[in-house]
């Protein structure tokens, strides 16, 4: 009824090989495109800098990593480090008036450089020890940053993000730094869902089922395997830059250490392993679920009059959020993309009961 | 597991309504001043947070049953925001949006990104022992307020204080520094090495990896650097873990000193007995003597609304709450005096708190003034020392070194401003 798929068939290749060959999904992306373009005059100012930035931001970072993971296969534990770098890089430029547009890609490819190095270790290494060699990073860098006060931004080791434009466009208060993240996260979906159609994307598919098969379908996974890493990082890198400039606008050390990582970890892993959809929802779930939580909460015991110490009422909602994660997992460890997608599968012949798709 | 659709649906539209139901209008017909007190509650700070906000409430109670200060209740909305940004920004966010005009995070990350924010929307933000330490320039920093002494000023008194006890000269002598290797941990440096060749001591440096509970191949090193003095700085687990290894080392304890971050329940982990001695820097009056902290115990927790256990009322950290709710509501207070009608927004607020003038709290703190260029209050505190039950005053409230600390302070807000532009 919804997506009026019964008998309906592709008639033209083209139709076939579509990004959303349904009218229904082309129908619902185009309306969330427009809400969230239409946000910053439709929202108050709380959801559009308190909710709909960082969602975007993380969003866009868990995507390169779900490339990384989701693709390719490859676990990495030092993300957050990854986007470290580029959040330093691309700061740093721009402090020395490189503009933004050109100091975001250098970050990225900074990131990209650093991250391929330690990438290295996947040739010979997988699973649990690659996690290892990941994690070294993470504290690699962190040390770096910390300890060089070049780097770091001095004694205070708070590095200031000066004012900047972006395409001429100035980036002060909510609204343009909310459309640069809006384009950043559109331009990473975008290649995301492109990906996997492309013989990159089959090489990472190959190469995470199984590396040495891969080898002999003639994958060279020395290359891939570096290619993933430097496609991720560089992602990484750049989303490190924008997530300083549009949303911390101080960058310190602290700030990506490695609860970032493993934060951006499980959002991948609750959203969705090798999904598009899935960051979306793992992002919302991971960013958002403590706050409303908390919120629901504290709006509760108000409303009914309920006293209770502040120590419990600030755990209670990890508990019930931790309890959500398990939850969610239990009842699809596929994650949250693959709940939506046993929901729309439903729906894609209702009323009747069979789904061919 | 089997969860029906129907409810599955219901629980998720429940959780999706949820925040946007307003907050509670509770004194709705009442003149109030909002303020946002998010603050670590779970994650680093954690019990150091349950004692601070214990006491900012029970003042901030004291204040609301005596019917408020100049015509004003006083609306605290205590969250957790866990030490992480998103949920810190969120609730600045949504505290701003409610009409609060003062947040206090208690947290240096988050401090750190809401300074941009605040100074934008001018809304008071309160960076007592946290935050920017160069916040002290209210030139730069309108909107910032520490209201307490920083690091670099409680290191000035503690070398001061040294060099009281060295009769006035601390030539050839040797100061150890421990300290957690975090910018945190380094931010004294610079005034310690400037002091160093003022005061001509020989200053040493050992750093310990975070979180700081393993450090036992640091404390022989210090042992073995003979220290006449050592100063360890560092929060939450570090702090005890380091005080036991001093002691293990067989360091002298009368001649050991931290920061502000030293309680009675660092002691409890130490042995009350054990860590006799211990020096730390008090910034406004421990236990209960004050009269602030009478007045507490009879009119709030004697009435049973108290806001936490009892047995803390009146510990390190209440007082620090107590300490900087009492300069909040003076501010408050200020601000009412010269615009009674307000409105309560955050340049009223601001006026108010910018124009404290030789406040005490009636004994609780050391005279306290905030001016538009100071933010920092006068930088007086005093060195107190651990008797096995309390934390027993030796000195007055004094201040030291503040040209030393007052240079670090331009030279990075003069940074801060330039990146500004």
């Amino acid at each position: 009824m919804f997506y009026r798929r019964a008998g309906i068939r592709h008639t033209r290749y083209q139709d076939e090989r579509q990004l959303f060959p349904l009218r229904f999904d082309r129908g619902l992306i185009l309306v969330v495109l427009a809400l969230l373009l239409a946000a910053p005059f439709l929202f108050d100012r709380l959801y559009v800098s308190g909710y709909l930035l960082p969602w975007l931001i993380w969003t866009s970072a868990a995507l390169g990593l779900n490339l990384l993971m989701g693709w390719a296969g490859q676990i990495h534990l030092g993300y957050g480090a990854v986007m470290g770098i580029g959040a330093y890089g691309s700061v740093h430029l721009v402090r020395f008036g490189v503009p933004l547009e050109i100091a975001m890609i250098v970050g990225g490819l900074l990131s990209a450089g650093i991250g391929t190095v330690f990438g290295a270790a996947a040739l010979r290494m997988k699973g649990i020890y690659l996690a290892m060699a990941t994690l070294a990073m993470q504290y690699v860098v962190d040390f770096v940053i910390s300890h060089s006060s070049a780097i770091s931004g001095g004694t205070l080791a708070t590095l200031q993000v000066p004012p900047v434009r972006f395409l001429g466009i100035p980036l002060a208060g909510e609204v343009p730094t909310y459309y640069l993240a809006l384009a950043v996260c559109f331009v990473v979906t975008l290649f995301m869902l492109n990906v996997r159609r492309t013989s990159f994307g089959r090489a990472l598919a190959a190469l995470r089922e199984k590396d040495y098969a891969a080898q002999i379908l003639g994958i060279s996974t020395f290359r891939y395997k570096l290619l993933a890493f430097w496609v991720s990082s560089f992602i990484g890198g750049a989303v490190g830059a924008v997530l300083a400039v549009t949303y911390l606008r101080a960058i310190s050390p602290d700030q990506f250490h490695i609860e970032l990582s493993i934060q951006i970890l499980a959002m991948i892993i609750v959203g969705g392993l090798g999904s598009v959809l899935g960051p979306f929802f793992g992002t919302a779930l991971i960013l958002f679920a403590p706050i409303l939580l908390n919120n629901l909460l504290g709006f509760g015991a108000n409303a009914f009059g309920v006293e209770m110490p502040i120590d419990l009422r600030a755990h209670l909602p990890l508990v019930a959020y931790g309890a959500l994660v398990i939850g969610f997992l239990l009842y699809e460890p596929l994650g949250l993309a693959k709940i939506y997608a046993n929901f729309r599968n439903y729906l894609l012949v209702w009323p009747f009961r069979h789904a061919q798709r | 597991m089997s969860m029906d659709r129907r409810s599955f649906i219901a629980a998720g539209s429940a959780g999706l309504v949820a925040p946007f139901a307003g907050p509670a209008q509770v004194f709705a017909q009442e003149k109030i001043v909002r303020f946002t007190l998010a603050q670590d509650f779970t994650r680093i700070y954690t019990f150091v947070t349950s004692e601070y906000s214990q006491g900012q409430r029970d003042y901030f109670t004291l204040i609301n049953d005596r019917g408020g200060v100049g015509g004003y209740k006083i609306v605290a909305d205590v969250t957790d925001h866990a030490n992480d940004l998103p949920r810190a920004i969120e609730a600045y966010e949504r505290g701003k949006r409610e009409g609060a005009v003062l947040v206090d995070p208690l947290s240096t990350p988050v401090a750190r990104a809401l300074v941009p924010r605040a100074l934008e929307d001018k809304v008071n933000m309160i960076t007592a022992y946290s935050g920017r330490s160069d916040a002290a320039d209210g030139s730069t920093f309108p909107y910032v307020l520490p209201l307490s002494i920083n690091y670099w000023t409680q290191a000035g008194l503690i070398i001061e204080h040294f060099k009281k006890v060295e009769k006035g000269s601390l030539k050839g002598k040797k100061i150890v520094f421990v300290h957690i290797d975090t910018p945190f941990g380094k931010e004294p440096l610079p005034i310690l090495n400037v002091l160093a060749k003022k005061e001509g001591y020989e200053l040493a440096v050992f750093p310990y990896t975070p979180p700081g509970n393993d450090q036992s191949a640091i404390w022989p090193q210090v042992r073995r650097a003979r220290p006449d003095f050592v100063i360890f700085w560092g929060a939450g687990v570090g702090q005890t873990v380091a005080l036991t290894e001093a002691l293990r080392n067989g360091l002298p304890m009368d001649r050991v000193s931290s920061s502000v971050w030293l309680s009675e329940s660092d002691m409890d982990v130490v042995g009350r007995e054990q860590a006799k001695g211990v020096m730390k820097v008090e910034p406004c009056v421990g236990g209960r003597e004050p009269k602030v902290i009478k007045d507490i115990v009879a009119e709030v927790v004697g009435k049973g609304k108290g806001a936490g256990p009892e047995n803390k009322v009146g510990t390190a950290y209440y007082n620090y709450g107590v300490q900087m709710a009492t300069l909040m509501v003076e501010g408050v207070r200020k601000a009412a005096e010269k615009a009674p009608n307000g409105p309560v927004t955050g340049p009223w607020l601001n006026e108010g708190l910018r124009s404290i003038s030789n406040f005490t709290a009636e004994g609780l703190l050391p005279s306290t003034t905030i001016t538009k260029d100071d933010h920092q209050g006068g930088g007086m505190g005093r060195i107190a020392r651990w008797d096995g039950a309390k934390f027993v005053p030796i000195s007055d409230w004094f201040s030291a070194n503040q040209d030393v600390v007052w240079e670090e302070i331009r030279k990075n807000s003069e940074e801060f401003k330039k990146s500004g532009k």
